[in-house]
């Protein structure tokens, strides 16, 4: 390819956006990108209902220590389709592009696509590209939607939560936001902290594949944390959730940082960590089967599902008080997916 | 015994004269920071200035009514001369931890450094994340409490709980000043990270 960084006429649809596809885009996603390069893909699918979502990513910094915006275009939205009960199939990719940006870094994202999408077996089937001008957005924004095919479960959602349910967390709370928050102003942590972000898609078919019935919800944990997933599941589901304070999986550095930030782990964004929302009766049987899978950080059954009283969702603290936990309102801390 | 280094953070003209709250603060603690920062030199304890250099390119950059302090080379990044001695050191970094992106762990490894007091300026921002950044590197972290400020009392306070609770042994110049001067720097109790 010719020039060193993105032009303006890479986004105009002539030959330059040709070049910058062909030479570029289509051989670094390789294998994964099965698109017709036509206006539409024609897609496959066993199953008759289908799953299907979008998610955009505007992370900053587009590079973090252990993966980047690329990785987490993918994964975010693989994640999406898993947790509502979907084998994830197909993606679209679409990259909005500001004028200068080095081709290498854009390379360099696209095999972060490539590998993530390998990990999670899915096919990049269409794609678009957009260039504008500098300063119209910072680097590279990235959208991706996904399509998966339904795996034969129970009823999986909201409404199939109910009390006597447990409540299991899978990884790490908040390792996502301290990682990319110690790496924007350079605050020490982000050697010792790093992102989950990961594509979960086998953890859940793993656990759905023998306990299908008995998981009853699942969530991926991202912007707003924890404490927001169960806020909105205890009201969809018109009960009150109360967890365990020690129970809480949250790696002792991540507690410092938030300690020194003023944060609450259970308000801080995971990019590879589900809620699942399980069978009281079948929770240690599932959490034996998740502890045994690779992308899960720190499994643990953190509290359980009750009638409704009183507050949505509690935390009984270390002394035995109970502590509302409230929904979060506005302090979402910005551009961490 | 451990050999330690003193770390100052951000002690240049434009930072601390940000406000008056900053300049009172400091200049309340000048006096007893020159002080220590002589005897310690005297005993041979390496000085190591971090020194905060804006990056004009970093949209994070903290900007002062539209004016981006510390630039490379301005008067103002300079460190402020009555801290500063012949044959102290002098680290630049960009970002609050003194460890990130620069070669500070590398000159304190040279120069056989186990253990970091680390002073200055703010004591919840670059003293905090420098001292946690010093303990993830294996380094024995002392905080004297009478040689760190901030602009805010309770933001001091605050930073001193946390750390203590985590990441430092807090003490006082005067203590520290007696355990060099004795050899008797003791190997600090490392919280360990479970």
């Amino acid at each position: 390819m010719t020039g060193e960084t993105i032009q303006l006429d890479h986004g105009t649809g002539g030959g330059m956006s040709q070049e910058l596809i062909s030479e570029l885009i289509a051989p670094r996603l390789g294998a994964v990108h099965a698109g017709r390069m036509e206006d539409s893909a024609r897609l496959h699918l066993e199953s008759p209902d289908i799953a299907f979502t979008t998610d955009s990513f505007v992370i900053d910094p587009i590079f973090f220590g252990n993966g980047d915006i690329g990785r987490l275009a993918v994964c975010g939205t693989v994640n999406d389709l898993a947790v509502s009960g979907a084998t994830p199939r197909y993606l679209t990719l679409s990259l909005v592009l500001e004028q200068g940006l080095p081709l290498a870094d854009l390379a360099r994202i696209l095999d972060s696509v490539r590998e993530a999408a390998v990990e999670a077996d899915v096919a990049v089937v269409a794609g678009d590209t957009k260039v504008v001008r500098g300063g119209e957005v910072d680097k590279l924004f990235i959208n991706t939607a996904g399509v998966g095919e339904f795996i034969d479960t129970g009823e999986l959602g909201v409404a199939a939560v109910r009390p006597g349910d447990a409540v299991i967390v899978t990884g790490w709370l908040g390792n996502h936001a301290i990682h990319v928050l110690s790496l924007r102003e350079g605050l020490g942590f982000e050697q010792r902290v790093l992102s989950d972000c990961a594509p979960l898609d086998g953890l859940v078919w793993n656990v759905l594949e023998d306990y299908s019935r008995q998981v009853h919800c699942m969530r991926d944990i991202t912007r707003g944390g924890l404490g927001t997933v169960l806020n909105e599941l205890a009201s969809g589901a018109g009960v009150s959730i109360r967890i365990e304070e020690h129970h809480l999986p949250i790696q002792h550095e991540t507690a410092m940082a938030a300690a020194m930030l003023g944060l609450d782990p259970l308000y801080l964004a995971n990019e590879g960590n589900i809620c699942m929302i399980v069978d009281g009766d079948a929770a240690i049987e599932i959490l034996e089967v998740v502890r045994w899978q690779a992308r899960a950080t720190a499994p643990r059954i953190v509290g359980a599902v009750h009638e409704r009283c009183g507050s949505a969702v509690t935390m009984v603290r270390g002394d035995g008080s109970e502590t509302v936990v409230e929904l979060l309102y506005g302090a979402e801390l910005p551009r961490l997916c | 015994m451990a050999r330690c280094a003193i770390l100052t953070n951000d002690l240049q003209y434009d930072l601390v004269g940000k406000n008056e709250a900053r300049r009172a603060a400091v200049a309340d603690f000048a006096p007893r920071m020159c002080s220590f920062l002589a005897q310690m030199r005297a005993l041979d304890v390496p000085v190591v200035h971090l020194q905060l250099i804006n990056r004009e390119d970093d949209p994070r950059a903290e900007r002062y009514d539209g004016w981006l302090p510390v630039t490379k080379g301005s008067a103002g990044a300079r460190i402020i001369e009555d801290f500063h001695a012949d044959g102290d050191i002098v680290v630049e970094k960009n970002k609050d931890s003194g460890f990130y992106a620069t070669e500070l762990d590398a000159r304190l490894r040279e120069l056989g450094v186990d253990a970091v007091v680390i002073t200055g300026m703010q004591t919840q921002i670059c003293v905090q994340t420098t001292a946690a950044d010093a303990f993830f590197r294996g380094y024995h972290v002392i905080v004297p409490a009478d040689a760190v400020v901030s602009a805010r009392p309770e933001d001091r306070t605050r930073a001193l709980e946390w750390l203590g609770s985590y990441c430092a042994t807090i003490t006082t110049t005067t203590e520290l000043l007696d355990a060099v001067v004795n050899g008797d720097l003791p190997t600090f109790d490392v919280v360990p990270i479970p």
